[in-house]
């Protein structure tokens, strides 16, 4: 399996996490295409490519999207030293604590990315 | 021959006994675990196998030989005996200490293998046509 990953470059943070992302060892490949790209509308034609602004999207090489709390856990899944940790995190203790932290870390990205001084 | 001598020889006894004996539990029954690790490659199995042993002998042998000088004078056959236990308990603490690190090394092994074949943890939400890139 080989996953596509659809990240907000408007937002340092997103930016930050795509580099670090970049210098891990994987377990399947990962590729990192910018939102609302022409790249990213010419490999998913049929996606709704206003969505993927709002959270952070995978899509595998089959067509399977996955997308917010998802994403990440696929992303984690994905990493050689994460994957342990994407089943930890999904688990149904896990689970709803992930997706609340998640979907906040989501929402307020420019703000924390400002915060964290990562903002250009 | 003096009580030294005669503890240093039986010392040697139990100790290279007691290696050989958790040398070969440890050759024939992680030998399984190694077959499930590298998916039934047999030879593979067999080869790590063999070098986890010959490295657990190396590293027991060379305890055993480092820990065998008494240093101080053995009167007697009680004497004798007291000091062939400390060096004996030591040797089979040793035995253990590098027992349980082969088994440790056995499942991290293992569970690394497991992992690697994992499905993905979570369902996915849709599915969309994809263009070869």
């Amino acid at each position: 399996m080989a996953l596509t990953v659809l990240y907000d470059p408007a937002c340092g943070l997103c930016r930050r996490v795509q580099e670090w992302l970049t210098e891990l060892p994987k377990l399947v490949e990962l590729t990192l295409v910018p939102i609302k790209s022409d790249e990213a509308r010419r490999r998913f034609p049929g996606l709704n490519h206003e969505l993927t602004s709002n959270d952070l999207t995978v899509i595998s090489d089959q067509g399977a999207v996955y997308f917010g709390p998802k994403a990440w856990l696929m992303v984690l899944w994905a990493l050689s030293g994460y994957r342990e940790w994407s089943y930890r995190l999904s688990s149904p203790e896990l689970l709803t604590t992930t997706r609340r932290v998640v979907s906040m870390i989501s929402q307020n990205r420019y703000q924390i990315s400002r915060i964290a001084g990562l903002s250009r | 021959m003096t009580i030294e001598i005669t503890t240093y020889l039986i010392y040697l006894a139990i100790s290279i006994a007691l290696t050989i004996w958790v040398a070969h539990t440890l050759h024939k029954n992680g030998r399984i675990f190694l077959v499930d690790v590298f998916h039934g490659n047999e030879p593979l199995a067999d080869s790590v196998n063999h070098l986890l042993v010959v490295g657990f002998y190396l590293i027991n042998f060379g305890y055993v030989s480092l820990a065998l000088k008494l240093g101080y004078e053995v009167a007697n056959a009680k004497e004798g005996i007291e000091a062939l236990s400390v060096k004996v308990g030591m040797v089979l603490i040793v035995l253990g200490g590098m027992h349980f690190f082969n088994l440790f090394i056995f499942s991290r092994m293992r569970r690394r293998a497991t992992l690697r074949n994992s499905p993905p943890p979570v369902m996915p939400d849709a599915f969309t046509a994809v263009r070869e890139a």
